[in-house]
């Protein structure tokens, strides 16, 4: 199993590198990366000679008019040679196919990866594995490993994303609230609570929409030693992650994976206080509503 | 110009009947099992069996929904079902799991498999991997813009089905959990909690900076393509869709017949002339609607595209009675009551056969016809005296004098 880290600043690669086996970045139609061109290149400069690998994030939908901006962004893709792409349109499929990329791709459907039968459809069409929705418990997550043993991807740290949406939720909130001049686009530090709920939910608006994340930073440090024989990959999202609990759980991980050892979690919960969680892992959602 | 297919929905076998009677040429319905819209009534398989007899005498067609984002223990008899679908005369299923492209070609050939709007196709890459994936149709995702629309179609083959009126979700479909997290009721299984239609305090960091008189929602408005079914049939879509499983039969019957009427115009004189399109925007406006807009067809969705402080679903009280049957010599019709009226009531009949004609509600008898002044208990069947021929199936309307 390759444990990754998607990387937001070029700054953080030096911290990262000696912990991860790969790193996950992007520019376009990506909505949680910021990396320039030049750096990515520089990246993966670095990342083959340190016999890492590099995948690039293309998890966003790409609309019919952004087609020629994708087959251009792909050229440029191509040149790098990544170890794999990371998509969520499935136009990406055929597009990549123009390119000689089709063996790299890894769906990330976010929310619609769900079951056994969807993946192995997917395997089967060339998909070299699938990101499994992050709403699935760990039991059905177990059971997708076994019947698709090392062809999974599964996001083990992290804030969960809940919604994405192309509407400019933040944009029109503020025009009909006719609050000029506020800088709230690719703030990460703004927040949605409910009226009757007291989760603080990440909302992020850019060029791609708006995106809504969970409240807590899920963390499987405890689950991944008992899944790692079965994943092909395991990926820290750092999204809203402050750079010192990122070298630190990258560190923390990297123990767990490499020496097989159970780590001890309390150093995470002690030394960088969130609100973490275990997510959907022992919650089913399909509460009807007769439950 | 080539055809197009008025597609409508139906939450249960009276309204898919109404639907058709009322000119769609297809109706999608939910089953008990594997489809969105957990709270919708959904057919019983002998529901779905008289369905597939009845839609025989209007030419029509019947998908069902299967488009629930499958969890692994949902697949539990997935292959008896869609095999019986296909026995019983089912035309075609609306899919999200890409897997059932695969099992129904196995089980139920006779399917065509229909790529849900879950899935969000918003390219004509994405078309183009499904049709290579083997689908038969795709529904294109409701963030396309009519010029993205026209491009798609021009590229492709493939039978593309596009949304023209109804509810739509704020998010992409298929890419919400946020009732999941909000309610534990999983959005892409049946028990969406519509979160994105609640209010919400904006912070940053700690400190609030929403307005506490205007919190913010992320509720759209309800689509209203009018205006574009036109340039969508000249484009070549091939199916025109009208969201609202949930919705009442008057919804239905108002809305598929003035789309019906609107295509049929189309077809027939190559254009629609703008009194034409005004005429059947104010007959559209009957039905209840939610507010409603363009969405994303003219391109982006502002702040005036959402609902802030609004979350009606648009009911009126309208709707007074369901004709049952009608006797032509003693000009008498059994009615259903639906909604309260009374005598002196002004009157507009609408139906498959019928178009807005009006009276007023002069004699009216019970069924042992004693006579009847106030009709307020709703599923009473009466007796009332009308001035012009109507049929099973036809419509009451109350309407301002």
């Amino acid at each position: 199993m390759e444990l990754l880290v998607t990387l937001r600043k070029r700054a953080l690669l030096e911290r990262v590198i000696p912990f991860v086996d790969g790193i996950i970045v992007g520019k376009f139609f990506t909505s949680s990366y910021h990396c320039s061109l030049k750096e990515i290149v520089e990246i993966n400069v670095i990342c083959k000679a340190n016999q890492k690998k590099l995948y690039i994030a293309l998890d966003d939908f790409i609309s019919e008019d952004d087609i020629n901006a994708l087959y251009q962004y792909l050229e440029f893709i191509r040149k790098l040679e990544p170890d794999g792409i990371y998509f969520h349109d499935l136009g990406i499929i055929a597009a990549a196919k123009k390119y000689g990329l089709s063996d790299r791709l890894i769906y990330d459907g976010k929310t619609v990866a769900c079951n056994s039968l969807d993946t192995a459809f997917l395997l089967s069409k060339g998909i070299d594995s699938v990101v499994l929705s992050r709403e699935l418990t760990l039991e059905e997550i177990a059971r997708i490993l076994q019947n698709n043993p090392r062809q999974i991807d599964l996001q083990v740290f992290g804030h969960q994303r809940l919604s994405y949406s192309k509407r400019r939720f933040l944009t029109n909130y503020f025009k009909e609230i006719n609050k000029k001049n506020y800088k709230y686009l690719d703030n990460e530090n703004l927040f949605l609570v409910e009226e009757q709920r007291d989760y603080k939910l990440p909302i992020i608006e850019n060029e791609e929409g708006t995106f809504i994340y969970s409240d807590y930073v899920l963390e499987m440090f405890n689950e991944l030693p008992e899944l790692k024989p079965y994943l092909k990959r395991a990926i820290i999202d750092t999204l809203f992650i402050n750079d010192d609990t990122i070298i630190d759980v990258c560190k923390d991980l990297h123990r767990i994976t490499s020496d097989n050892k159970l780590f001890l979690r309390d150093h995470l919960y002690q030394n960088h206080p969130d609100s973490y969680s275990s997510g959907f892992l022992y919650q089913r959602t399909n509460i009807s509503k007769d439950e | 110009m080539s055809k197009v297919e008025l597609l409508a929905p139906a939450k249960d076998l009276q309204k898919a009947k109404i639907a058709i009677m009322y000119g769609a040429d297809a109706v999608y319905v939910g089953g008990k099992f594997f489809s969105l819209r957990s709270r919708a009534s959904n057919f019983t398989i002998d529901d779905l069996r008289e369905l597939c007899i009845f839609k025989k005498i209007y030419d029509a067609k019947v998908y069902v929904t299967v488009n629930i984002v499958f969890h692994d223990s949902d697949y539990e008899g997935i292959r008896e079902y869609l095999k019986l679908l296909d026995d019983i005369g089912v035309d075609g299923i609306i899919i999200s799991s890409l897997a059932l492209l695969r099992i129904a070609r196995q089980v139920a050939p006779g399917l065509e498999c229909h790529i849900s709007t879950q899935l969000s196709s918003l390219n004509s890459l994405a078309v183009e991997t499904l049709k290579e994936f083997g689908a038969d149709r795709v529904v294109l995702a409701r963030e396309a813009s009519m010029e993205q629309i026209g491009r798609i179609a021009a590229i492709t083959d493939l039978p593309l089905e596009v949304f023209i009126h109804g509810g739509m979700c704020s998010n992409y479909s298929g890419r919400c959990v946020l009732s999941n997290r909000m309610t534990l009721r999983d959005a892409n299984r049946g028990g969406c909690a519509h979160s994105c239609r609640w209010k919400y305090h904006l912070f940053e960091g700690d400190k609030i900076i929403s307005n506490p008189n205007c919190l913010l929602l992320m509720s759209s408005k309800d689509l209203r393509a009018s205006a574009y079914v036109e340039e969508m049939i000249r484009c070549g879509v091939a199916s025109l869709k009208i969201e609202g499983r949930m919705k009442s039969e008057y919804y239905i019957g108002q809305v598929v017949k003035t789309y019906r009427r609107m295509i049929d115009e189309i077809e027939l004189r190559g254009h629609l002339i703008e009194e034409r399109l005004a005429y059947y925007d104010a007959e559209l406006s009957k039905a209840e609607n939610r507010p409603s807009d363009d969405g994303f067809l003219s391109g982006d969705c502002d702040n005036s595209k959402h609902l802030y402080g609004v979350n009606g679903a648009g009911v009126t009280h309208d709707y007074v009675a369901y004709v049952h049957r009608y006797d032509k010599a003693r000009s008498l019709c059994m009615i259903e009551v639906k909604n309260v009226f009374k005598r002196g009531d002004r009157i507009e009949v609408f139906g498959p056969h019928v178009d807005n004609e009006r009276f007023m509600v002069d004699q009216m008898f019970d069924q042992n016809w004693n006579i009847v002044e106030l009709a307020n208990k709703p599923t009473q069947l009466l007796f009332l005296r009308i001035p012009f021929e109507v049929h099973q199936g036809d419509m009451f309307r109350k309407v301002s004098l």
